[in-house]
């Protein structure tokens, strides 16, 4: 019993303090990927039972929506091509260098880790398919989490709403940095240390910024909801709504930054 | 372990307690269903220890938390610990455990769950920003709820298959 408790408390201090015990856990969970594929079904027969008994006017208005977002996607892709071949004019201009597109691989959320107030969520990629540690993830609308531990077929994502998670931001308007910071709900982040004189108003577009080099840049984050100025305190409370559909995505896509990419 | 006669059961019932630890509830559920989650697998843990002392041993106990591990994010050891800790004060007073009726068993379930959630809550806030909170009693509270019909479950399942 005594040995037991030994070797798990240095199992425990290796495991917070180093990355050695990666290639363990990685071949437990390859081990264990059946459990977690089980424990997906009733989540996955909701849908499909969902999607079997669903009335013909809930059908109707899905197509209308889904019709009006076409019609808006295109009208902006439209747009697009004609903006991305002036934006390459003009870097080529500035002389920096092109930034390419980059190249994403659509997963599927197959689980989420039980614990009451941890933010994350396991995804059926793995190593198999090309999925390395602290890869971007996106969904739909916007920036979704990153990877936080790769087995060989399914990978652990942490949301950008994870107490523990932190991710480097730029206001859209007029590239104010900060750093959104996740604050245990799945509703909100927050911008840490934000000087009380930042112009930073209510309806601001948070981007990521791309500054070190883990995020690629350009992600919506999400939409600044409340600002609280306290003259007395030294930093501004900013509280950020994530764009992303954190609790409802059932895809998400992982983002490969193709070298070259400025970051 | 020994494999020979009903292994796969205590096997079996392990691999099922593991799965309902991690299930992911349809989305038409209410999301605070997803929160009252019974501690499964220390559950199924400790009552075959109790029932049968001479089966799962210490370190097979140890190896179930490591897979427990991986499926809960927790830091590789953690659960092993926990798991170890139930089996050894189970085997340590399995005679008295089953002569308690299954209320006093209640009891009992609730310490160790608790027990073990308090230490997993301090090597959680030990590893990240996530910090002390009342989930720490929703385990215990519905583990101890759920236990009498696990025992009734489990019980007719040992029964039934001989598993000795």
């Amino acid at each position: 019993m005594t040995g037991l408790v030994l070797v798990s408390v240095i199992l425990i201090s290796l495991e917070l303090t180093t990355r050695l015990l990666g290639p363990v856990r990685s071949a437990i969970g390859t081990v264990v990927s059946p459990v977690q594929y089980v424990a997906e079904t009733p989540y996955l027969l909701g849908g499909e039972v969902g999607e079997v008994v669903a009335t013909r006017s809930l059908l109707l208005d899905q197509n209308k929506e889904l019709e009006r977002k076409v019609l808006e996607l295109s009208k902006i892709s439209m747009q697009y091509l004609n903006l991305l071949k002036e934006n390459e004019n003009l870097r080529e201009l500035l002389g920096s260098q092109a930034r390419l597109p980059d190249e994403v691989l659509i997963a599927e959320l197959i689980g989420v880790v039980p614990a009451v107030n941890a933010h994350q969520v396991v995804i059926d990629k793995g190593a198999d398919s090309g999925i390395v540690l602290g890869q971007a993830v996106i969904d739909s609308e916007g920036l979704f989490g990153q990877v936080a531990e790769v087995d060989r077929f399914t990978s652990r994502v942490l949301l950008i709403t994870d107490k523990d998670h932190a991710v480097p931001v730029q206001i859209n308007r007029n590239g104010v940095r900060s750093i959104a910071g996740g604050t245990g709900r799945i509703d909100r982040l927050e911008l840490e240390y934000v000087p009380i004189t930042a112009d930073i108003v209510k309806g601001d577009l948070v981007e990521t910024s791309g500054l070190g080099g883990r995020f690629p840049q350009g992600y919506p984050v999400g939409y600044v909801d409340t600002v609280v100025v306290d003259p007395t305190a030294s930093f501004a409370e900013v509280s950020i709504r994530p764009t992303a559909l954190l609790d409802r995505s059932r895809h998400v896509l992982v983002v490969f930054a193709r070298a070259g990419e400025e970051s | 372990m020994n494999p020979t006669q009903g292994g796969w059961l205590i096997l079996v019932t392990l691999a099922f307690a593991m799965v309902l630890a991690i299930v992911h509830l349809p989305e038409t559920w209410p999301q605070w269903l997803g929160w009252l989650r019974p501690e499964w697998v220390s559950l199924v843990v400790f009552f075959w220890v109790m029932e049968l002392p001479h089966r799962l041993g210490l370190i097979s106990a140890w190896v179930v938390g490591l897979v427990v591990d991986v499926l809960y994010a927790d830091p590789l050891g953690l659960n092993g610990a926990l798991l170890a800790a139930i089996t050894f004060i189970a085997w340590r007073f399995y005679e008295r455990l089953r002569m308690y009726s299954v209320f006093q068993q209640c009891g009992v379930v609730f310490a160790l769950i608790l027990g073990s959630e308090a230490v997993r809550m301090f090597v959680r806030d030990l590893a990240s920003d996530r910090g002390w909170s009342w989930a720490i009693l929703l385990p215990a509270l519905v583990s101890m709820l759920v236990w009498p019909f696990v025992y009734m479950v489990l019980q007719r399942f040992r029964v039934q298959f001989r598993v000795e």
